[in-house]
C-alpha cells in the first residue's frame, strides 16, 4: 500500500474518460445522424466567425501573434504541468521509523528504531520456514502514524491459518523485543513464485 | 487518552483494509494521463509552429479548422468512425474504470485479532489441500475456486471410492472456521463423475 491519492486518480479518469467519450460519440454521431451533422455545420460556421473575430481583436499591436493563441498556449502548457504532476505524485508515502520515541521519555533520550532493523529480523525468522517463498516488510505512515506490513508469499496449498499463527508469534516476539507495540498488518499472496516451486514441504 | 488512541489506530485499519482490498486505479490513471499530455502537447506544438510561421506537423491550426468544419463530408469516412467509435469506448472503459469499486480478489481474516488480507487464491489452494489430506482424494482432483462470497469446490473422486458432499461440506466448513473470514461464504460442492469409471 503507498499513499496515491485515489480520489484523483479517479477523478482524472472520469474527467479524461468524459472527453475522450464526448469527442468520439460526438464524431460518430456526425456522421451518422444527419441532424447532428446539420447541426455541427452551422455551430461550427458561427465558432469560425467567433474565432477569426477574437484573433483579430486580441491581436498584440504590432505583431501576427494575438493573446488569444498565446492564452490557449498558456492553458495547454499549464495542464500538461498539472497532469505530470498528477503522475509524479503516484506512490510514495513509506516511511524508513518505524519507532521514535519523544526525548523525554526514555533515559537515554530519543529512540528511533529503524524499519530495516524490524524488516531484518522478520525476514530471517521467516526465512527458516520451509512453507515461505519470500516476505517483505515495509512500513507507511497512515494517517501520520507508522503501519509495519508484512507481506508473505507461501508455497503453494499452504493453509493461512498456519501462516498467520506464525507471524502472529513473530510479530509478538518483535514487540517485546523492541518494547513497543508497532501496529502492523499481514498480507499472504499468491504469485508465479508459489505457482513454480514444488508445492508438497520437502520431508527432511 | 487510551480510548482515542485506540479509534484513531482502528480508523487507520479500516483506512488499510479499504486499500489493501480495492484497486488505486493507478495503472489505469496514468496511461488516461499519459493519453491526454501526448495529446494536448500535439496540439501545443501545432500552435507553436504556426506561432512561427513554420509547416505543422500534420495540420496546421487553421487547416485543421477548416477540416473540422466540414467534418461531415471528410473521407474516407469509415476510418474516422472507426477511430472515433475506439475513442469512444476508450472513454467508457475509463468512465467505468473510476466509478467501479475496483474489488480486489481479497478476503480479511480476523483469526488473533491482527488485521489479515489474503489473496482468494491462497484461501482456495489451502482448502483443496485440506479436502484432499482428510478425504483421500488427490490434490488435483479437487479443484476449488474462492470469489468473494462463494466458495465453489469440484471434486473428481476415483471410481469406486465414495465421497459424500456432506463430508467434504463439513471440511470446508471446519477449516473457513480457523481462518475466521470477515466475509461470509456460501459453499457449493460438485462431484464430478470420472469417465473412466462409468465406464468401468
Amino acid at each position: 500500500m503507498n499513499d496515491t491519492n485515489r480520489f484523483l486518480n479517479r477523478t482524472l479518469l472520469l474527467l479524461i474518460g468524459l472527453v475522450f467519450f464526448v469527442v468520439g460519440a460526438g464524431v460518430v454521431a456526425v456522421f451518422a445522424w444527419p441532424a447532428a451533422a446539420d447541426w455541427w455545420s452551422s455551430a461550427s460556421t458561427s465558432a469560425r466567425t467567433w474565432m477569426d473575430n477574437a484573433t483579430r481583436q486580441t491581436l498584440i499591436a504590432g505583431s501576427t501573434l494575438s493573446w488569444g493563441a498565446a492564452g490557449s498556449l498558456a492553458a495547454i502548457a499549464l495542464l500538461i504541468v498539472l497532469l505530470i504532476i498528477a503522475l509524479a505524485r503516484l506512490g510514495g508515502g513509506h516511511t524508513r521509523s518505524l519507532v521514535r520515541t519523544g526525548g523525554q521519555d526514555s533515559p537515554a533520550g530519543r529512540i528511533i528504531i529503524d524499519t530495516g532493523f524490524a524488516s531484518d529480523a522478520l525476514r530471517a525468522s521467516l526465512e527458516h520456514r520451509p512453507e515461505i517463498l519470500s516476505s517483505r516488510v515495509s512500513v507507511v505512515n497512515v494517517r501520520r502514524a507508522p503501519m509495519m506490513h508484512l507481506s508473505v508469499t507461501p508455497r503453494q496449498n499452504t493453509s493461512p491459518g498456519e501462516i498467520v499463527d506464525d507471524v502472529d508469534h513473530l510479530l509478538d516476539s518483535l514487540a517485546a523485543l523492541t518494547g513497543a507495540e508497532i501496529p502492523s498488518y499481514l498480507s499472504i499472496h499468491t504469485g508465479l513464485r508459489s505457482k513454480l516451486a514444488r508445492d508438497q514441504r520437502r520431508i527432511a | 487518552m487510551s480510548t482515542s488512541r485506540s479509534t484513531s489506530a482502528s480508523t487507520a485499519f479500516r483506512r488499510i483494509i479499504r486499500r489493501e482490498t480495492h484497486s488505486p486505479r493507478s495503472v489505469a490513471m496514468a496511461s488516461a494521463v499519459v493519453l491526454a499530455v501526448l495529446a494536448l502537447a500535439y496540439v501545443g506544438t501545432e500552435i507553436v509552429l504556426s506561432l512561427f510561421s513554420q509547416p505543422g506537423l500534420l495540420l496546421s491550426p487553421a487547416a485543421a479548422g477548416t477540416w473540422l468544419s466540414g467534418l461531415p463530408d471528410q473521407q474516407p469516412a469509415w476510418a474516422i468512425v472507426t477511430v472515433s467509435l475506439l475513442l469512444a469506448l476508450l472513454g467508457v472503459v475509463f468512465i467505468v474504470l473510476a466509478l467501479t469499486p475496483g474489488r480486489l480478489p481479497k478476503h480479511q481474516l480476523t483469526r488473533t485479532g491482527r488485521v489479515v488480507l489474503v489473496d482468494n487464491a491462497v484461501i482456495a489452494a489451502a482448502l483443496a489441500q485440506h479436502v484432499s489430506d482428510h478425504t483421500g482424494i488427490a490434490r488435483d482432483r479437487v479443484t476449488v475456486g474462492v470469489s468473494g462470497r462463494v466458495v465453489d469446490i469440484v471434486v473428481t473422486p476415483d471410481a469406486g471410492v465414495p465421497v459424500s458432499e456432506e463430508t467434504i461440506r463439513e471440511l470446508i466448513a471446519a477449516e473457513l472456521d480457523v481462518y475466521q473470514l470477515v466475509r461470509p461464504v456460501k459453499t457449493r460442492v460438485r462431484t464430478a463423475q470420472q469417465r473412466e469409471g462409468a465406464l468401468a
